[in-house]
């Protein structure tokens, strides 16, 4: 009897410090942002009180919301796809023995544990049309013979944001889906190899499905960080010219400290939040019902 | 026996977490009540913020807390430098959780006025202090009457031009706008690599130049009762005559994201032939070991209208944190160690800046013949309209103005649009 | 069979070569500007007729900001805060993705969600009520505080990696295992963790290397300079007057040996546990 008792609780047992580690330092916060939100909030922060969602209509009456917005979807839907596909081709190179694999993977570290406003900053120095170690690259090399603008519209400059992202992104990916293709069982593919099957049916018939769960992982994770990503944008152009490679983060956050409207950059976080929400959870039915069948 | 450790470390730090937060669940401003303790010991204890200027503003407020330590041993004084680029993400965050620093060194103060949260500058500085500050300056934070913060540093700005490509492109130094356009001709002729004219219309400091080309065209951002004129036909002028600078080529290629570090250090390398600046940029050529031949200039004009300089001007305030008479006797100490005037000056030329005091200002002229002249520019210079509540919307929105401008945007409507939204 | 394949292997072989030096060197391109950059005077780095290798090296940049910033004890923190922050996370991370892996139980895909929708704000944001938490547990101006931080919001990468892994994996060792004796965490840390290796080391690079580069909570959080982060306290070349290329990209570079040392040391583990062996084409 009791042991049937604590069979039911203890699940609960082993995630509780879990959740109490989540619900006091993140979910007490999130509770404040939705606060914030509905609130009339002075420029220096302090809550006036209630506004109902006059925050949101103001923002969203905003012309530049609408360019923001679009950018953000760019950004996201750019990075992560191209970081994931890259990431994973990287990973299936990486998994084969080779002379030198553990040097590679460890270069493979760095894009990661550079903090990305130092990352951001050294891409800055390269892509600079005046002092850039690109066109001074090039130019010693003989390719150009004067230097070249990289940036020369904003179009352009979010390109090497988006490729900047990408860069610091793919080290995730692949060591996530390193990690995957680690514990596949290597009878899998000597019984496949033996069956005849080429190398593209092994990929898709065993790799992929073996590490979708970890790539499943890596891609809603993925989202959720490139979409909040917020230092690489921030160091290369603050989202100028004329918010036309601002990204929601970078535009709550100069409307939060620089404008000192903080109610409305709640409720530009909490917009954020609900495209999130809806893309994360269609994107986990879809593939959690997949994996079940 | 791991197992055990496992689970004993997971319970342990349930158990902690469960106490802290029903520990001190009762006493829910837990930040504020450090203050009220600080007093019962017999120490008062100053919590001050203060922006970083360059290298030398941490050690140097290292050294001025052991010096105040060491004079007032009661006073617990504790000084936090934060950098430009996030001071106003922590100021903000603590004002937010009603956590305000006791003494804040930046450079706005508008918006915490109007919340309420600062006292009266008469209230924390000695009157020995006060009269030593600049009038001119004082009126700077001066709202309906009251002045609630005081200057701590200012700087000036003005043309810097690189003498030798000048020289070597026979251009003269320019006066007035056209004058400034046939100089920029004659470089470009003389060398197409090197950039004429530095421009800055960056998030940074975008606004800078909108208050160089307007102030010498005869406009700005307020009218002399202190009404908001953005859309006035003089900055229009101004703006577009910027604008097509920067599309004809005169100037760097992307305003937009060259902030003025990028020019400072271009004109260094003698990229940059000439630009408007501050008065630290000797300094900054200095230390970035440069061998620019350069010499300084009035800012161009622009209709037969005075130059006038930009003046910039950072101050202290100190918020309402319900102080008691030994907190506040700490608080003017504090004011009245740091304005001493041997400490001041040394605080002003460290970085390179310019004295908001009467008395700094003759020791500064006094000791260095090129600040002397300085020193009177900064007399005379405008200033932002800081005061004024809405200052952060107009700042935002005239960098907006002109980077929409450099995409092609139509001055008139843009600025008409802002001024619009401003006013309402 | 072997004798017809090989021609094609030694042309996959060079490809593989060639496609893994492209990648380095494109990966270390930016470390290489980093470090030339490091090693130029001011001047030098915006001189108009730039060289890719410094004219003059002035090594003395790399020496110089161990005397201007307290370097040892920034990195000191960091390693506390990362290293802190990992043993949390896993210790409150492991045990949850067990249950999840290996019991049924009501309201799974609840917390599974709720993980996930722990994620989707930004840490700007939510600064606020973290300062505020924070204040009433009074663990502002504390690395402690840092360390749960950062623990919570890596939960949710370990809660679902671990998971994934942990379900990769047969019940059945530690089935028998518990038949011999062992209880549930016996058979946990015995048979499940050792098997679960490479999950659980790429689990701990990556929360490792998050706090360690974590900065915005770091620098509201922390008032006093000697608890900084190395994130945090570099901000020391970057003033009003003046960024400090040289001294930033100096001190970034040794930033990234404690990460890359930990990663050498733990790499082994990425390829040990069930399988060693690889694609095979």
């Amino acid at each position: 009897m009791k042991n049937k008792t604590f069979r039911k609780v203890e699940p609960y047992i082993w995630i509780l410090p879990s959740i109490i580690l989540m619900a006091v330092f993140i979910l007490i916060p999130i509770i404040f942002v939705f606060r914030m939100a509905l609130s009339e909030v002075s420029r220096a922060g302090i809550i006036r009180g209630f506004a109902g969602f006059e925050n949101f209509t103001k923002v969203m009456s905003n012309p530049a919301f609408k360019m923001v917005l679009r950018n953000t979807i760019v950004w996201t839907i750019a990075v992560v796809v191209l970081s994931t596909l890259l990431g994973f081709i990287l990973a299936l190179i990486l998994n084969n023995e080779f002379r030198g694999r553990k040097i590679a993977r460890a270069i493979m570290v760095f894009p990661w544990a550079t903090t990305l406003v130092i990352q951001a900053s050294a891409w800055k120095f390269i892509i600079d049309t005046d002092y850039g170690t690109l066109n001074t690259l090039l130019l010693r090399l003989g390719i150009i013979d004067h230097a070249v603008n990289w940036t020369p519209t904003a179009g352009a400059y979010f390109a090497w944001e988006i490729a900047c992202g990408i860069f610091v992104t793919i080290p995730f990916v692949t060591f996530c889906v390193l990690s995957g293709l680690q514990s596949i069982d290597t009878t899998y593919y000597e019984a496949a190899t033996v069956d005849g099957a080429s190398y593209w049916q092994q990929l898709f018939q065993i790799t992929l499905p073996l590490v979708r769960s970890s790539l499943t992982v890596s891609t809603v994770l993925n989202i959720i960080y490139v979409f909040n990503s917020f230092p690489i944008i921030w160091t290369i152009t603050k989202g100028d010219p004329a918010n036309h490679t601002d990204t929601l983060v970078t535009y709550l956050y100069k409307l939060a400290f620089y404008n000192g409207k903080q109610g409305q950059a709640a409720a530009v976080s909490v917009i954020g939040f609900m495209i999130l929400l809806i893309c994360a959870s269609v994107y986990m039915v879809y593939t959690l019902r997949k994996g079940d069948e | 026996m791991k197992k055990f450790v496992a689970l004993f470390l997971t319970l342990a730090l349930m158990c902690g977490l469960v106490a802290c937060g029903s520990g001190s669940g009762g006493s829910s401003d837990g930040g504020s009540d450090s203050k009220d303790e600080g007093g019962s010991d017999g120490k008062v204890s100053l919590n001050v913020i203060a922006a970083q200027y360059g290298q030398n503003t941490t050690s140097w407020w290292e050294g001025f807390v052991k010096d105040f330590t060491a004079e007032y041993p009661d006073i617990d004084l504790k000084v936090e430098v934060e950098s430009w680029n996030d001071i106003s993400t922590v100021v903000n965050t603590r004002i937010s959780n009603n956590d305000a620093p006791d003494i804040l060194n930046i450079d706005v103060f508008a918006s915490y006025q109007a919340d309420g949260l600062l006292l009266p500058a008469k209230d924390y500085v000695s009157d020995e202090v006060y009269n030593k500050l600049y009038p001119a300056f004082l009126e700077q934070s001066d709202v309906d009457g009251t002045v609630w913060a005081i200057p701590d540093l200012a700087s000036a700005r003005a043309l810097y031009y690189n003498a030798d490509i000048l020289e070597a492109a026979n251009a003269k130094v320019p006066t007035t706008w056209d004058e400034l356009i046939e100089a920029c001709e004659a470089i470009k002729a003389y060398d197409s690599s090197i950039y004429p004219w530095g421009i800055d219309m960056t998030t940074d400091e975008g606004q800078a130049a909108f208050a160089y080309y307007t102030w010498n065209n005869g406009g700005g951002f307020v009218d002399k009762d202190g009404n908001w004129t953005l859309n006035s036909d003089e900055n229009v002028e101004a703006i577009e005559f910027a604008i097509k600078m920067v599309n004809d080529g005169y100037t760097n290629t992307d305003p937009a994201n060259n902030t003025r570090y990028d020019l400072q250090d271009m004109f260094g390398a003698g990229k940059i032939a000439m630009m408007i600046g501050p008065n630290s940029i000797p300094q900054y050529v200095a230390d970035g070991g440069y061998s620019v031949n350069y010499e300084v200039a009035p800012i161009p004009t622009n209709g037969g209208n005075p130059s006038v300089s930009a003046g910039v001007m950072d101050r202290f305030m100190c918020f309402d944190n319900d102080y008691s008479d030994a907190e506040m006797e700490a608080i003017k100490t504090f004011f009245d160690f740091f304005y001493e005037d041997a400490r001041y000056s040394e605080w002003v030329l460290m970085e390179g800046f310019l004295p908001a005091t009467t008395t700094g200002g003759e020791i500064i002229a006094k000791e260095d013949e090129s600040m002397a002249s300085w020193v009177d520019i900064v007399g005379s210079c405008n200033f932002y309209p800081t005061a004024k509540t809405e200052w952060d919307d107009v700042k935002q929105g005239v960098i907006n103005v002109e980077q929409q401008a450099l995409l092609g945007g139509n001055v008139k409507e843009l600025l008409d649009g802002l001024q619009a939204e401003i006013a309402e | 069979m072997a004798k017809e394949r090989s021609p094609k292997r030694i042309i996959l072989r060079v490809l593989l070569y060639v496609v893994v030096i492209i990648v380095c060197i494109v990966t270390l391109y930016p470390y290489f500007a980093m470090f030339c950059t490091a090693l130029k005077s001011r001047a030098e780095i915006f001189s108009i007729n730039g060289t890719i290798l410094p004219i003059k090296a002035v090594w003395s940049n790399f020496i110089d900001i161990w005397k201007r910033a307290p370097m040892a004890n920034y990195m000191l923190n960091s390693i506390m805060i990362a290293g802190g922050s990992t043993i949390i996370a896993m210790l409150c991370g492991i045990p949850a993705a067990y249950a999840l892996a290996r019991m049924k139980f009501k309201g799974q895909t609840v917390f599974l969600g709720f993980v996930i929708v722990s994620q989707m704000f930004a840490p700007v944001v939510l600064l606020v009520g973290i300062y505020k938490v924070m204040s009433i547990l009074s663990l502002t101006n504390s690395i402690l505080g840092l360390v749960f931080i950062n623990a919570a919001f890596n939960q949710a990468f370990t809660i679902w990696l671990l998971r994934g892994t942990f379900m990769g994996i047969s019940p059945e060792m530690e089935q028998a295992a518990t038949i011999d004796g062992c209880n549930r965490i016996q058979g946990m840390t015995k048979v499940l963790l050792p098997v679960a290796a490479p999950g659980i080391v790429t689990t701990l690079i990556f929360i490792f290397i998050n706090a360690w580069n974590e900065y915005t909570v770091a620098l509201c959080l922390i008032s006093a300079s000697e608890r900084e982060p190395l994130t945090v306290g570099i901000n020391v070349f970057n003033g009003y007057n003046m960024i400090e290329w040289q001294y930033l990209f100096a001190a970034s570079l040794f930033a990234i040996v404690p990460v890359v040392i930990l990663f050498m040391g733990i790499e082994k583990n990425l390829v040990s546990g069930l399988a060693s062996g690889g694609v095979k084409g």
